[in-house]
């Protein structure tokens, strides 16, 4: 296979004294849609974040991660805002924390555009275009509307289409629809995914929704406590998932069973990067743990259509 | 036990929260109402707790029209909010928290307070030494648990919960579901359960009412609204949540 387009290399990050990520290795091919899911304090913002440089202040960084083969935390502040503006998008979970509350959305998207130095009118012009792409209705009358008049499905489209405007390699989405109503979360995701195939752009999809997540992207990276603990192609999810974590996630959400049946419960609490012991990361927590697991750290080795980090023959 | 009919809400400005809106709940029973945002479900859960005063319509708690007495009321009904960082007290403890409402609701002795809200710990499956905590030394899942320990400390009739599993991990909102239908098995409680989640739903009601821009749109048996919808909003309430095989489709935009 070709170089990835991004690879994370033994990444690890800290806070202080605090471990937040614990040797993430994962890479994302040209036009690869990976979902990275887990439960919160996985370290999945984490991961994404270290990708554009935004990591908390304080944060110290060992490993790498490279983009199009470049150690991003090695970039001059050029080529970091040359690769933040041009190469990389981003879209949150609220979308009103991304636009200028008090310009309207025609300005947002037409910022993007003029800096790629297209006059006004072609920008506006290409604006229009960007945000029917999107299923955005009364283009031009959105353009002359502010971000409060606009609901969160829509604007969270127009933050979309700004993202898209900039022709990126990569789009790091991270919890994009988690504040959106279902009904309006399957629009936004079926116009992420259509959108980022007709542009052929990779994408980093971040969910605590392992069902979301398989629905939109090619692979899926399972994080617990600031480690992938495994890798599938997301239609093998549901066959071939080995890590009892994984497994867990899988049959922990209501609806696997028949109502009135117990749902399967992980023991505990998540577990943060800080807390982890020696061996496995879910071992505090695991059904199945063994004597080994406790003591030695399982390594992300390839199994089946993906890869696991389980000491365990067969799992559960 | 709840009964609700005709109820209408408008807001200030004229805006109708809801509008016609009836349904209720048994004895021990379990209903959902399901909706979006703006769909009136919480607003309905508001006026069933008397945070909320109606425009027009009835409730029936227990048989009585109104209660006007809000002790009355609390020992009756019982609310659990989506985030319970927020809804406790963060210089109280655990044990103290749940002493104050015993103390405040039942003719218990001071003994007798500190027992039951043990027993109390027990039944939300809280180590009772999580009990000398203060909320900040407890996870969300935990949080949680002190929340509806709380609200079950009055041995009220009706639990209405407002998406209280929502911003809970996967792992954790098992295990609060769980805890749920096992605290509606010992003690008898009713819920009147506010959500958006359509799994959920089919995991702890019987009944389901689903809402959309203040109205019902359909009710029934969960199952059989689940499973044969009637409603077209249902059919695409339904068909939107992730499953395995889902392909998410593009509908007509609505604007």
């Amino acid at each position: 296979m070709s170089m990835p387009l991004l690879r994370f290399e033994s990444l690890r990050v800290r806070l202080g004294e605090r471990p937040i990520l614990r040797d993430v290795t994962l890479d994302v091919h040209a036009g690869e849609a990976v979902g990275l899911v887990g439960e919160s304090g996985s370290g999945k913002s984490m991961t994404v974040k270290s990708v554009v440089r935004q990591l908390p202040e304080g944060a110290t960084v060992a490993g790498k991660v490279r983009f199009g083969g470049a150690d991003v935390h090695a970039m001059t502040a050029a080529e970091l805002r040359r690769m933040r503006s041009r190469e990389v998008a981003m879209v949150f979970q609220d979308p009103r924390a991304t636009v200028n509350p008090v310009r309207t959305v025609g300005d947002f998207l037409t910022e993007v555009l003029r800096d790629q130095g297209l006059g006004r009118a072609e920008a506006t012009r290409r604006a229009a275009g960007l945000l029917a792409e999107v299923g955005v209705d009364h283009v031009e009358r959105r353009l002359g509307q502010r971000p409060y008049e606009l609901s969160g499905g829509l604007l969270q489209r127009v933050v979309i289409a700004a993202a898209l405007a900039g022709e990126p390699r990569l789009i790091l989405a991270d919890e994009p629809t988690t504040a959106l109503d279902v009904t309006t979360q399957e629009e936004v995701v079926a116009i992420l995914n259509e959108q980022r195939h007709r542009r052929s752009a990779a994408l980093l999809f971040i969910s605590h929704d392992l069902e979301l997540a398989a629905a939109v992207c090619d692979r899926i990276a399972v994080m617990y406590a600031g480690e992938i603990v495994e890798i599938l192609p997301a239609g093998r999810l549901h066959s071939d998932a080995r890590h009892p974590y994984t497994r867990a996630l899988l049959r922990s959400r209501p609806g696997t069973v028949p109502p009135g049946e117990r749902l399967e419960t992980v023991p505990g609490v998540p577990q943060s990067a800080d807390a982890v012991p020696a061996g496995c990361v879910f071992a505090d927590r695991c059904p199945h743990a063994e004597e080994r697991c406790r003591s030695v750290r399982p390594a992300l080795l390839a199994i089946g259509p993906g890869s696991a980090a389980c000491h365990l023959e067969v799992p559960c | 036990m709840l009964e609700v009919r005709d109820l209408r809400k408008v807001f200030k400005g004229g805006f109708v929260a809801v509008d016609g809106v009836s349904f209720s709940v048994p004895a021990g029973g379990s209903l959902a109402l399901v909706g979006e945002s703006g769909s009136g479900k919480t607003t309905c859960a508001r006026i069933v707790t008397g945070l909320e005063r109606a425009t027009s319509g009835t409730v029936l708690l227990n048989g009585a029209t109104s209660l006007a007495d809000r002790r009355h009321r609390a020992s009756v009904v019982q609310m659990v909010f989506q985030d319970p960082y927020q809804s406790l007290d963060r210089r109280q403890t655990v044990r103290s928290c749940l002493v104050e409402v015993l103390r405040h609701h039942t003719a218990l002795d001071r003994p007798a307070r500190e027992a039951r809200a043990g027993e109390l710990l027990d039944l939300v499956g809280l180590d009772r030494r999580l009990g000398e905590a203060l909320p900040r030394a407890l996870s969300g899942g935990q949080r949680q648990r002190v929340a509806i320990a709380r609200a079950l400390a009055p041995g009220p009739k009706l639990l209405v919960l407002d998406e209280a599993v929502a911003a809970l991990d996967v792992s954790i909102q098992a295990q609060i579901l769980n805890l749920l239908v096992d605290a509606r098995a010992a003690t008898g409680v009713a819920y009147l359960f506010i959500t958006h989640d359509l799994s959920v739903v089919r995991h702890v009601c019987e009944d389901v009412v689903v809402m959309s821009r203040g109205a019902v749109v359909e009710s029934g048996p969960v199952e059989r609204v689940l499973t044969e919808p009637s409603a077209e909003y249902t059919r695409r309430l339904i068909g939107s949540v992730p499953r395995p095989g889902w392909v998410p489709s593009r509908a007509v935009s609505r604007g």
